[in-house]
C-alpha cells in the first residue's frame, strides 16, 4: 500500500534511481560476503583444493561426497548434530512455554524477572563456556562441591571428560542460552491475546489446561514457527559451544558437523572435502526448515 | 488484571526460582570466584572467607601481555560493526520502505537467505577471498565480515520500523524543503530510535562474541579479540582460573551494561522483523 503511494510521489520527483543507490552498499556487503562465498564453496566441494596450495586444485566430481558418506566420524558428527538440534529445539519450546507462562503471572516483582531474563542470550558464547567448564571442574567445580556437601561425593566426576555427560552439557548450554529468549518472545505473544477469549472460555467452563491448549497455543503458532526455524538454524550451525567446551571430544562424543568440518578444513587442510561437508549441512538445513514449516502449519490447521 | 490466588502465587515463585537459579547461578559463581584468591578457589569450599576476597585477579589480568590489546581490538571492531550496520542497514531500509524499487521482494529474500547458510561452509571461500583482497589479519577485514553477518537482520528489522512510520511525515518534510537524506536523518531516525538501538545492540553482541570468523581471519595479536584471548587463557598449560574468571567478567561487563540499557526494547525489536514481514 505504502509502496504504491510512494511510487507516484517519488516518481513525480523523478529520482527513482536514488533508492537503488541507497540499498546498494548493504546488498553489496551481504551478497558479496555471504552469497558469493557460498556459491564458491559449493564449487569448491567438487575439487580437491587444499589449504597448503589453494591456488591449484582439480575437479574431482562427487568424490568428496562419496568419501564423506563413508567417513565414520562424519556419520557420528551428523548423528550428533541432528540429535542435538532435535532435543535442544524441542526442549527449548517446552521450557520456553513453561517459563513464559510463569512470566505472565502478575505477581509482585515479576518485572525484575522479565527484565533480567535475556541476559544469558547476550553474553558471548565463550563466556558461557568458561562458566560451565569452571562449574564442572573435577577438583573444585561448583557441581562437585555441591554434591560433596550433600553427601553425594561418589557422584562427583570430571563432567566434560565423561562421554555421556559432555554431550548432555553441550545440550544444557544451548538451553541455558536460548530458553529465556523463547520465554520472552512467547510471553510477548501471550500478552497480545485478547483477554475476552479467556473470559469466554471460562464462562464455557474451560479450566486452565484447556484454555492453554485451545486458546494460548493456537495463538502462539506463528511465533513458535519463527523461533523454531531461527533456532534449528542456530543450533545446527553452531560451532562455538562444542569447539570451545570440548573440541568435539572426549573420543568424538560431542563432535558435530560444524566442528568436524572446521577441523577438516583448518587442521586437515582439506578445503574441498570440508566444503562438501558444508554443502551437505546446507542441504539438511534447507530440508529441516521446510519440514518445521510444514509440521507447524499442519498442527495449526487441526 | 485478576489477582492470582496465594496458592498460584507460591507455585509461580517456585517455578521462577527453578528457572532463575539455573540461569543465574553460573554467572554468580563466575563473579564470586573472580574475587577469590587462588587458594580459596581451589579450596573446594562453597563460600570464601572475607579475608580471601581480593582484586588481585583483575590487576593481574590487566598485566597479562595482550589482554588490553584483546580488549581494545574487541571494542574497535564491535563498535565499528555497530555503526556500519546501523548506517548501511538504515540506508537500505529507507530504500526498501520508501522507494519503488523493482525486485524489492527479491532484494529482501536475497538479504535473508544467507542467514541459513552454514558458517563453516562460508568460511572457506571467505578466507580465500579475504586473502586475495589482502584483508586477512586486518581490522577492516573483520569489521566487514561481522557486518555481513549482522546486516540482514538490521535491514529486515529497520524496514519494518520504517514501514510503521506514516508516509505523511516525510512528504510534509519534503514539501518544506528537506532533502532526501534529511528525511532519513531528521524524520525517520528520531522516530525509529528503538529500532536503531536494537539493530546496533544486536550487531555489537554478534561481533563482540564471534569466535569462529576471528579464529580464521585473525592471525596475530594485532587483530585478535577477547573470545580468542579467553580461549587461549583456558587452553594454556597452567590453568589459572582466577585469571580466566576475571577476564571473562571483564568480557561480559560491556554487554551487560549495554543490555541493561536496551533491555526493554530488545524483544519487541528482535521479533519485529519477523512479525512485520
Amino acid at each position: 500500500m505504502q509502496a504504491n503511494s510512494s511510487l507516484t510521489f517519488w516518481q513525480s520527483l523523478g529520482r527513482r534511481s536514488f533508492g537503488y543507490w541507497l540499498i546498494f552498499p548493504a546488498l553489496f556487503v551481504i551478497l558479496g560476503l555471504n552469497l558469493y562465498p557460498t556459491i564458491q564453496g559449493i564449487l569448491t566441494s567438487f575439487t580437491n583444493q587444499s589449504l597448503i596450495d589453494p591456488g591449484h586444485s582439480a575437479y574431482v566430481g562427487f568424490d568428496n561426497y562419496f568419501k564423506l558418506l563413508k567417513d565414520p566420524v562424519f556419520q557420528v558428527a551428523l548423528a550428533h548434530s541432528l540429535e542435538l538440534t532435535f532435543f535442544a529445539v524441542m526442549l527449548q519450546v517446552l521450557l520456553g512455554l513453561v517459563m513464559a507462562h510463569l512470566l505472565i503471572q502478575p505477581v509482585p516483582g515479576i518485572h525484575f524477572f522479565r527484565s533480567v531474563a535475556m541476559i544469558t542470550w547476550v553474553l558471548p558464547i565463550i563466556a558461557s563456556v568458561v562458566m560451565f567448564r569452571f562449574m564442572t571442574l573435577p577438583g573444585y567445580g561448583l557441581i562437585n562441591i555441591l554434591l560433596k556437601d550433600a553427601g553425594l561425593g561418589q557422584m562427583a566426576r570430571n563432567w566434560f571428560g565423561d562421554e555421556t555427560y559432555a554431550f548432555l552439557l553441550v545440550l544444557i548450554m544451548h538451553l541455558w542460552r536460548n530458553v529465556p529468549f523463547y520465554a520472552i518472545a512467547f510471553m510477548a505473544a501471550m500478552q497480545a491475546i485478547p483477554a475476552d477469549l479467556y473470559e469466554a472460555a471460562r464462562i464455557d467452563g474451560a479450566g486452565d489446561w484447556r484454555q492453554f491448549w485451545f486458546i494460548t497455543l493456537p495463538n502462539l503458532r506463528y511465533i513458535i514457527l519463527v523461533m523454531v526455524v531461527l533456532h534449528v538454524t542456530f543450533t545446527f550451525n553452531n560451532f562455538d559451544f562444542v569447539f570451545l567446551s570440548t573440541g568435539g571430544g572426549p573420543v568424538n562424543a560431542t563432535e558435530v558437523l560444524p566442528t568436524y568440518i572446521y577441523k577438516q578444513a583448518w587442521n586437515g587442510y582439506a578445503l574441498g572435502y570440508a566444503s562438501a561437508g558444508g554443502v551437505i549441512m546446507l542441504v539438511i538445513l534447507v530440508v529441516l526448515v521446510l519440514v518445521c514449516n510444514k509440521f507447524i502449519k499442519g498442527l495449526s490447521e487441526q | 488484571m485478576r489477582r492470582p490466588f496465594p496458592f498460584r502465587r507460591i507455585v509461580t515463585y517456585c517455578g521462577l526460582s527453578i528457572f532463575y537459579i539455573f540461569l543465574l547461578l553460573p554467572i554468580a559463581w563466575l563473579v564470586l570466584s573472580s574475587f577469590r584468591n587462588s587458594d580459596s578457589v581451589q579450596s573446594g569450599r562453597l563460600l570464601p572467607a572475607w579475608s580471601e576476597l581480593t582484586f588481585q585477579n583483575y590487576i593481574q589480568t590487566f598485566q597479562i601481555s595482550n589482554f588490553v590489546t584483546y580488549l581494545v581490538n574487541s571494542f574497535v571492531i564491535a563498535f565499528s560493526v555497530m555503526v556500519l550496520t546501523v548506517f548501511l542497514g538504515s540506508l537500505g531500509a529507507y530504500a526498501l520502505s520508501r522507494f519503488a524499487l523493482k525486485g524489492k521482494r527479491l532484494f529482501m529474500m536475497a538479504a535473508l537467505l544467507p542467514q541459513f547458510f552454514p558458517y563453516v561452509l562460508v568460511l572457506i571461500p571467505f578466507y580465500v577471498l579475504m586473502s586475495n583482497l589482502n584483508l586477512v589479519d586486518t581490522h577492516v577485514g573483520l569489521i566487514l565480515t561481522h557486518t555481513s553477518l549482522t546486516l540482514p537482520f538490521a535491514l529486515w528489522m529497520l524496514t519494518g520500523y520504517f514501514n510503521a512510520i506514516p508516509m505523511e511525515l516525510d512528504q510534509a518534510a519534503l514539501i518544506d524543503g528537506c532533502s532526501r537524506f534529511g528525511v532519513l536523518f531528521r524524520i525517520l531516525y528520531p522516530v525509529a530510535i528503538p529500532g536503531l538501538v536494537v539493530a546496533g545492540f544486536f550487531a555489537f553482541v554478534v561481533s563482540w562474541g564471534d569466535y569462529l570468523f576471528v579464529s580464521i581471519l585473525s592471525q596475530s595479536n594485532e587483530t585478535q579479540t577477547l573470545p580468542i584471548g579467553l580461549q587461549t587463557f583456558m587452553s594454556s598449560l597452567e590453568v589459572q582460573w582466577g585469571l580466566i574468571t576475571a577476564g571473562t567478567v571483564l568480557a561480559i561487563v560491556p554487554t551487560v551494561i549495554f543490555f541493561s540499557i536496551v533491555q526493554r526494547r530488545l524483544v519487541s525489536g528482535l521479533t519485529a522483523g519477523a512479525v512485520k514481514s
